[in-house]
């Protein structure tokens, strides 16, 4: 599988993280796990590359981190995405679909949206 | 899973932030490698394996490490957050401003007589103008201007309010602040004239007419205010749904 530049995982974190918050709060393993399986392995997320971009994004306010009990009866860290969180949502879409299609114009790059 | 944190705790060291948020990412680390490790056994891989596996996933740990101090103490973040607001409300609150002063300026250079109403006060005989009408007619445009600037550097309803508003709440900070502004000026004055060799200068202070105050506020702060708002108003309505837009993958 062609690996994806540590720059471009980063950046494409945000938006794959807020849009996954977007419909439900999801704990950190939890998180890597929808990414992998939704990016059918494309874009994964470990433990080292998830956490700080989390901590990160939890300082801007975007997330919110919350100790709560899961089906399993564990206590776990749970990420809800905040209304301003929510708002950098809709401007990370758009700027990745404007880099997509530029990639396209040039090198044909052809993409989801 | 405490064998976790033991080993986390060896691995990442003494973060330094504060032993409650130091607790609190081992904590979460760790539930995370047990998952990790969980998913592994799961798929018959014996407990030890597993979890050595799972702490596998981490390259190097002195950059994990640098990371997590990073995102946590970043001045970046601060900075971030700083030209965020700046975007969302100062510049837009700093344009209204600007503008709203520049069409006084061009509306009373442009030759066009202004319209004063007056009022007179019964009471001490004094009349004070009332409404500048061309500049309150011109200032929806502003507050429009101001909330929709707000609106696409991505404010919420109340940075978009507060920058449509900016005119009116700087004027008020300044009438605000005048009173104690006179009472410097009467103070320090007298000193610099008598130094100078004059005669004595003894000024008088007089409280002003309650009537010219209100006038004063309602003309130059509530008028301004409400043009302001019916220009602002269209752009402080909450966008719709933005998560209609994308659709995962299947």
């Amino acid at each position: 599988m062609v690996g994806i530049d540590i720059k471009i995982k980063r950046g494409s974190g945000k938006l794959a993280i807020l849009a996954l918050l977007d419909q439900e709060p999801l704990h950190g393993y939890e998180i890597s796990k929808r990414i992998a399986q939704v990016t059918g392995g494309v874009l994964q997320f470990n433990l080292a590359s998830l956490y700080p971009l989390l901590y990160r994004m939890e300082k801007r306010g975007w997330v919110k981190g919350k100790w709560e009990e899961a089906k399993s009866g564990r206590k776990r860290r749970y990420y809800h995405l905040t209304r301003n969180g929510k708002k950098q949502l809709a401007p990370l879409r758009e700027e990745w679909g404007l880099f997509f299609q530029a990639l396209h114009r040039i090198a044909g790059v052809a993409h989801a949206g | 899973m405490p064998d976790n944190q033991g080993l986390l705790r060896q691995h990442l060291g003494k973060l330094g932030l504060g032993s409650q948020r130091e607790e609190e990412i081992i904590r979460e680390l760790s539930e995370h490698l047990e998952d990790h490790a969980a998913a592994l056994e799961t798929r018959g891989v014996a407990r030890q394996e597993a979890v050595e596996e799972a702490l596998k996933t981490v390259p190097e740990w002195s950059e994990l490490r640098n990371e997590i101090l990073s995102a946590e103490t970043e001045e970046a973040t601060m900075n971030y957050q700083g030209t965020y607001r700046t975007k969302i409300l100062w510049l837009p609150a700093l344009g209204a401003l600007t503008l709203s002063s520049s069409l006084l300026a061009l509306l009373q250079f442009s030759g066009l007589v202004p319209r004063f109403y007056w009022l007179s006060d019964r009471m001490s005989g004094a009349d004070y103008f009332t409404f500048y009408v061309p500049w309150l007619i011109a200032l929806p445009v502003v507050g429009a201007v101001a909330a929709l600037w707000s609106k696409r550097a991505g404010g919420e309803a109340i940075h978009r309010l507060l920058a449509a508003l900016a005119p009116p709440i700087g004027l008020l900070g300044f009438f605000l602040i005048s009173p104690f502004l006179t009472l410097l000026m009467y103070v320090l004055l007298p000193l610099f004239v008598n130094r100078a060799g004059h005669r004595q200068f003894a000024p008088t202070l007089h409280a002003p007419p309650l009537t010219g105050l209100l006038v004063l506020l309602v003309s130059w702060i509530l008028l301004p205010a409400v043009a302001l708002l019916l220009g602002a108003a269209p752009f402080l309505r909450k966008p719709h749904s933005q998560s209609s837009g994308y659709q995962q993958p299947e």
